[in-house]
């Protein structure tokens, strides 16, 4: 119990470390790549306009005061309005959150029960030359950014063929296109990963005790190699989940999905700091969830972990 | 590779590993002749245009390919995309080298010291480490760029600052086993001190394996950079980079397909032979190391 809180205590202090270096890093970029006021009142403001918000955002006062402000701000949630709509940031951003979420558990569904069983198959026998014709396409797959799959998943399936929209909320199959562009982003590494893990389980000195002992390849494959090679696989599973929280970005870009991502882009497009800082923040917020979660899994799957003896 | 290390590999196994170190460099000459004559494109740029990628004929807008006229279409504008796509690679091989280069010398340095410490600093470094490596750093670049604005130069040194973390933390655990080998213990009783130890012992020793990050970190980074551009965020607009182009063919992806179909090639083919060079490289460092444990 000791070990848990230790943990749980040591993500959390890495949370506030990472939050606070974004902040200031923002911070001090906005205020030393020019006048923030003007940056804010958009270009061809008037004087009074600018001044106003000079005032407004406290940007007469000295540097380390204003320092002092922002984390004040920051430290109760208060990360401003939107610039487009004067919506509270954190509000605003938080609606799109479910979204966000949803295509994310969508693409690591999919992509585990895609790339688990190829990579089983792939690291059951990795010489076998059918095998090697999947590790082939596999490494060349793998690194084909999301966007050029998301691109040519549209150019076939929905201008085409004309079988899927490829516009998010036009349908009822809208979240297909979407799920399949990230799966197919991922599902290259996780293959590899879960071969690679399967074929070192079978150099292992338990294994071939259980293979001397007579045990049925399945047997061997599905009991033995399996759960020892899930376990590596993860971390990779969680870091995956991480990536999609903010990788989506770009692909909820092209498909419009009405994400976290979307809205990143769109605040960066209208130079909406308020609304990228809550953005940046709540998806610093997720990874530190989606590990202290998989700190837990770990726990949980690995007995030495538990018992503290790794 | 000494005769008498050769000689102690039982014949068996030295003709299955003759046979698996034939391959893998086999990936890696290929692959390595594909990024060199990529980067000889790069420089040498203006040989390899049909037209200036630059000129716009309106007449000849949304061509499509033909061995005649534009190998590879023509844009909205009346561009040429294969030389476009040529231009392109200068800017992209050019962020990807500049990003990795700033990339490895954070991450090398920081990784080195964190491993070399072992007081405070460690703590703290690898906890930074821990720290970077949790967070996209996509999303961090995306935002710094907001602030810096497009570029070559902000981009490059953007993507360089933000993605030295898994650089650093496969540099930490390196340096930490290499130095607990004999030859740098035996140099510290000598009194050899750190920084002439780091710069003799370390990092020539850590030389293959920051090859092998460099060239993954490299395939990273072309992504990362195409996205940008992608999203608008990279390149100035109307610069010809592979991201731009594939923003502006997404309008005309019924009547002009083939605007997409340069660009995408080329990423592909960029970021397979730089992964392929990386995977070339760990394989015959892992086919060095076996044989020498051998």
């Amino acid at each position: 119990m000791k070990a848990r809180s230790k943990a749980v205590g040591s993500r959390l202090l890495q949370l506030v470390v990472l939050l606070g270096t974004i902040s200031t890093t923002l911070f001090l970029l906005l205020r030393l790549s020019g006048d923030p006021a003007i940056l804010l009142a958009g270009e061809g403001a008037s004087p009074e306009t600018i001044d106003a918000i000079r005032a407004d955002y406290g940007f007469d006062k000295s540097l380390l005061q204003q320092y002092l402000m922002f984390l004040w701000d920051i430290a109760r949630l208060d990360f401003g309005k939107s610039l487009v709509n004067s919506q509270p940031a954190l509000g605003f951003v938080l609606q799109y959150l479910p979204s966000t979420l949803h295509l994310t558990f969508l693409a690591v569904f999919f992509n585990s029960i895609i790339a688990i069983p190829a990579g089983v198959w792939l690291g059951a026998k990795p010489t076998q030359r059918r095998r090697k014709i999947l590790s082939t396409v596999v490494s060349v797959a793998q690194g084909t950014p999301a966007y050029v799959i998301g691109l040519l998943l549209i150019q076939i399936f929905s201008v085409w063929l004309g079988w899927l929209p490829s516009i998010a909320g036009t349908g009822t199959w809208a979240w297909v296109l979407p799920t399949a562009t990230l799966s197919f982003a991922l599902a290259p590494n996780l293959i590899r990963v879960v071969a690679a893990s399967i074929e070192d389980t079978t150099r292992q000195d338990y294994y071939r005790t259980a293979k001397a002992n007579g045990a049925a390849p399945n047997v061997l494959l599905i009991k033995h190699s399996l759960p020892n090679a899930l376990l590596s696989t993860t971390s990779l599973l969680g870091a995956q989940f991480a990536f999609l929280l903010s990788g989506a970005l770009i692909t909820e870009y092209i498909f419009a999905w009405p994400g976290l991502g979307l809205i990143l882009v769109q605040s960066i497009t209208n130079l909406d700091f308020p609304t990228i800082q809550a953005t940046v923040f709540v998806v610093a917020y997720l990874v530190f969830i989606v590990n202290l979660l998989m700190d837990q899994v770990f726990r949980l799957a690995d007995p030495r972990l538990r018992r503290g003896q790794l | 590779m000494s005769q008498e290390l050769k000689d102690q590999v039982t014949p068996i196994t030295r003709r299955k590993m003759f046979k698996k170190k034939n391959e893998s460099l086999l990936s890696l000459r290929i692959s390595a002749s594909i990024l060199a004559l990529l980067f000889v494109v790069a420089i040498f740029q203006p040989f390899f245009y049909t037209v200036d990628p630059a000129a716009s004929d309106l007449t000849l807008r949304l061509q499509s390919p033909s061995l005649g006229g534009a190998l590879l279409g023509t844009d909205a504008l009346g561009q040429d995309v294969y030389s476009r796509v040529i231009a392109g690679f200068r800017w992209s091989l050019g962020i990807g080298t500049v990003g990795t280069l700033l990339g490895c010398f954070i991450g090398i340095t920081l990784g080195v010291s964190a491993a070399w410490n072992r007081k405070r600093l460690r703590i703290v470094l690898s906890r930074a480490i821990d720290i970077g490596i949790s967070f996209p750093y996509l999303i961090i670049a995306v935002t710094i760029v907001t602030v810096v604005g497009r570029g070559f130069w902000p981009l490059a040194l953007t993507l360089g600052l933000v993605c030295w973390p898994t650089i650093a933390r496969i540099v930490y655990a390196e340096t930490l086993t290499l130095r607990e080998r004999e030859y740098v213990t035996a140099a510290r009783l000598f009194g050899i001190g750190s920084i002439r130890s780091i710069f003799t012992h370390i990092l020539p020793a850590l030389r293959p394996t920051i090859q092998v990050v460099a060239a993954f970190t490299f395939a990273e980074l072309l992504i990362a950079e195409s996205g940008l551009s992608f999203l608008g965020l990279g390149a100035p607009l109307g610069t010809p980079t592979w991201g731009n182009m594939l923003n502006e063919s997404r309008l005309y992806m019924e009547s002009a397909p083939w605007m997409m179909f340069g660009p995408v090639t080329a990423i592909i083919l960029t970021i397979f032979a730089a992964n392929l060079l990386g995977e070339g490289l760990n394989a015959r460092e892992q086919s060095r190391s076996t044989r020498v444990s051998q």
